[in-house]
């Protein structure tokens, strides 16, 4: 290839990354712009900016009960799932793995019902009876845990099959570890990564999470999208800074889980 | 006094044996290698020995001891493997140091002998670096160092070398038998290679089929095959059934011959009843494929010099000698 085309052809690479980059960004730069308007709706442009609507946002106090309703419910789904997954894709990998077969299809359930049905089904089970839990956050976390299921899994199982399972827990107990010493030193460290962009995958998708929340709880014990849902009726510009606010906490907390992670070995 | 004593071993995977009745001995500091085909049981024997695999029926005696109900962390053995099973989160210093910590042997103490083993394999500038950063001979060292830290009683090697190139693997076995050597290491070594197994061992199990068709040492093994599957196996042995050696031979013949290729000559003085099919250069030997009184016959010829290359389609005479024929089962 000649220096000419090799140049053109970037050219071309570049601006379609760039417009990708554009279509992503602009309607978060639009509600961006909208959040710290002050008032935009007869002009072209804003007539003036503001962070009132933040400061409103931050200060209320419903806000924040349901950002901290969110993050529970999210982080004790999550934490299920590490504390029941992980032992299970171990003891699947390393003494049953036939049964991965099976797994495979188990976890394409909670993407196979739409939330609405499964939701439906769901409020008949618990709504009453020895196990009422809909109206509590409990019922939440279990539901959440059954859709980060895949995504554990999955990133997971990958992450396993990189290493060489059986050799390295062989190795480890030739040289004296207990299969208990084995799983936590040897091998969990080499599933960190899989782990985190599981978790970060999960926790991205639970916390704008709106169906089950609105269906299964609503405002007994309000999440934020359904905060953000019972909102729609107050100004736009709150609502903006809302979303963009959630938007930055996921943002941020992605860039401190990388950095965090980043690997001392490479 | 044998220091490793395997009894009537017997092995099963679901209904299908692996091999039924294994029985050898070991002395202290000898080192032992098993050849045989892949699928032949070799790496099943070995984990069997190590603990990782439970054996059906019969003893392992280690040191007097019977090692058949102790679980592999309390056997004192150690093990390389075929693909390293190097820790990825954990660098040369602390892959190696992980036995020790497993005995909780003291930090000081321990820097110490990580540095020792380190030393020996030549490693000791890599320490801090991760596995991902090393090259496929410096990690089975790192691997042959770990299994050492812990002064294992008996070394177990499954083709630690097969994954390497060629100039890496004759260096690394050279490496291999003077470290072990120097340390009065009792090691069982596993190989498919019939290179490897010559040059490297005190002795040679060959297996064939989960059965151990015939042990000695190297020139015992290479000189006088028992049967047609080692005598096919090691060397380039010409096999012959009865009725074609009697035609070779001349005289009546009653069981299967195997010849040596490098004991067959080719000159020009004598009966000129033998054809040239083709020949191949192997180096320092030439290989001609010839056919002599309707009998194809490989035969190895020393390289000398070029001019004394036998052409493609010349007629030689073949000479055979007698005393090197080999009857086998
Ligand atoms: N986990 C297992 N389950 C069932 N059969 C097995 C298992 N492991 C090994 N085998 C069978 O046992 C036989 C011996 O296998 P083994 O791995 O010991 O061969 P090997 O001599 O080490 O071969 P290679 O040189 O290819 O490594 C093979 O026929 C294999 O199919
Ligand atoms: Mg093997």
């Amino acid at each position: 290839m000649s220096r000419a085309e090799a140049g053109t052809a970037s050219v071309y690479h570049r601006s379609v990354v760039y417009l990708l980059f554009i279509i992503l960004l602009l309607p978060l730069l639009g509600t961006f712009v909208y959040s710290i308007a002050s008032s935009w709706s007869a002009t072209v442009l804003p007539s003036g900016f503001t962070f009132k609507w933040y400061l409103q946002l931050w200060s209320d106090p419903r806000f924040l009960t349901a950002f901290g309703h969110s993050l529970l419910i999210c982080v004790g789904a999550l934490v299920l799932s590490v504390v029941l997954i992980l032992p299970l894709l171990f003891v699947v990998h390393y003494h049953f793995p036939k049964l991965d077969a099976l797994m495979n299809i188990l976890i394409l359930l909670p993407f196979a019902v739409p939330p609405v049905v499964s939701s439906v089904g769901l409020l008949q089970l618990y709504g009453s009876g020895p196990m009422a839990m809909v109206g509590t956050p409990w019922i939440l976390i279990g539901c959440y845990f059954t859709v980060a299921l895949p995504f554990m899994y999955r990133a997971i199982t990958n992450n396993l099959q990189a290493i060489n399972l059986h050799d390295l827990m062989d190795a480890a107990q030739l040289l004296g570890a207990s299969t208990w010493q084995a799983a936590f030193l040897v091998v969990l460290p080499n599933l960190r990564k899989g782990l985190l962009v599981a978790l970060l995958l999960s926790f991205s998708f639970l916390f704008g999470e709106f169906v089950f929340a609105n269906i299964l709880v609503g405002t007994r014990y309000e999440t934020l999208q359904v905060f953000l849902n019972n909102m729609r009726n107050s100004s736009g510009h709150f609502t903006s800074a809302l979303v963009i606010s959630y938007f930055l906490f996921v943002l941020v907390l992605t860039w401190v889980a990388t950095f965090l992670n980043k690997d001392k070995s490479q | 006094m044998s220091f490793v004593s395997v009894e009537q071993l017997q092995k099963t995977y679901s209904g299908t044996p692996v091999f039924s009745d294994i029985n050898f001995t070991i002395s202290k500091g000898e080192f032992v290698t098993l050849l045989g085909p892949s699928g032949c049981g070799k790496s099943t024997l070995l984990r069997c020995i190590a603990g990782l695999t439970p054996v059906d029926q019969g003893k392992i005696l280690l040191d007097g001891q019977d090692i058949v109900p102790l679980n592999p962390q309390k056997r004192g053995i150690g093990m390389v493997f075929q693909s390293y099973a190097l820790f990825p989160n954990m660098t040369v210093e602390q892959n190696v140091a992980f036995g020790l910590r497993m005995q909780k042997v003291k930090a000081d103490d321990s820097h110490k002998r990580v540095a020792e083993v380190l030393q020996l394999v030549e490693l000791n500038d890599f320490a801090k670096r991760y596995p991902h950063q090393l090259s496929g001979g410096q990690c089975q060292r790192v691997a042959l160092a770990r299994s050492l830290v812990t002064r294992p009683r008996l070394l177990l090697l499954d083709e630690p070398l097969s994954a390497l190139d060629a100039r890496i693997r004759k260096h690394l076995r050279e490496q291999i038998r003077q470290i072990q050597r120097e340390l009065g290491l009792t090691t069982i070594f596993v190989t498919h290679d019939q290179e490897e197994a010559l040059t490297m061992s005190d002795r040679i199990f060959l297996m064939n089929k989960g059965r151990i068709v015939q042990s000695g040492n190297a020139e015992n093994l290479y000189a006088s095959p028992v049967d047609v599957f080692a005598a096919g196996f090691i060397g380039n042995y010409n096999l012959l059934d009865a009725e074609t050696a009697s035609r070779l031979l001349q005289r009546p013949v009653t069981s299967r011959i195997a010849i040596r290729p490098e004991t067959l000559g080719l000159s020009l003085q004598g009966e000129p009843d033998t054809l040239i099919h083709n020949h191949s250069l192997l180096g320092n030997v030439i290989r001609y494929r010839v056919e002599v009184r309707g009998v194809e016959l490989v035969v190895d010829v020393l390289n000398r010099s070029p001019a004394d290359l036998y052409p493609d389609g010349q007629r030689v005479a073949l000479s055979i000698d007698t005393s090197t024929l080999c009857e086998v089962a």
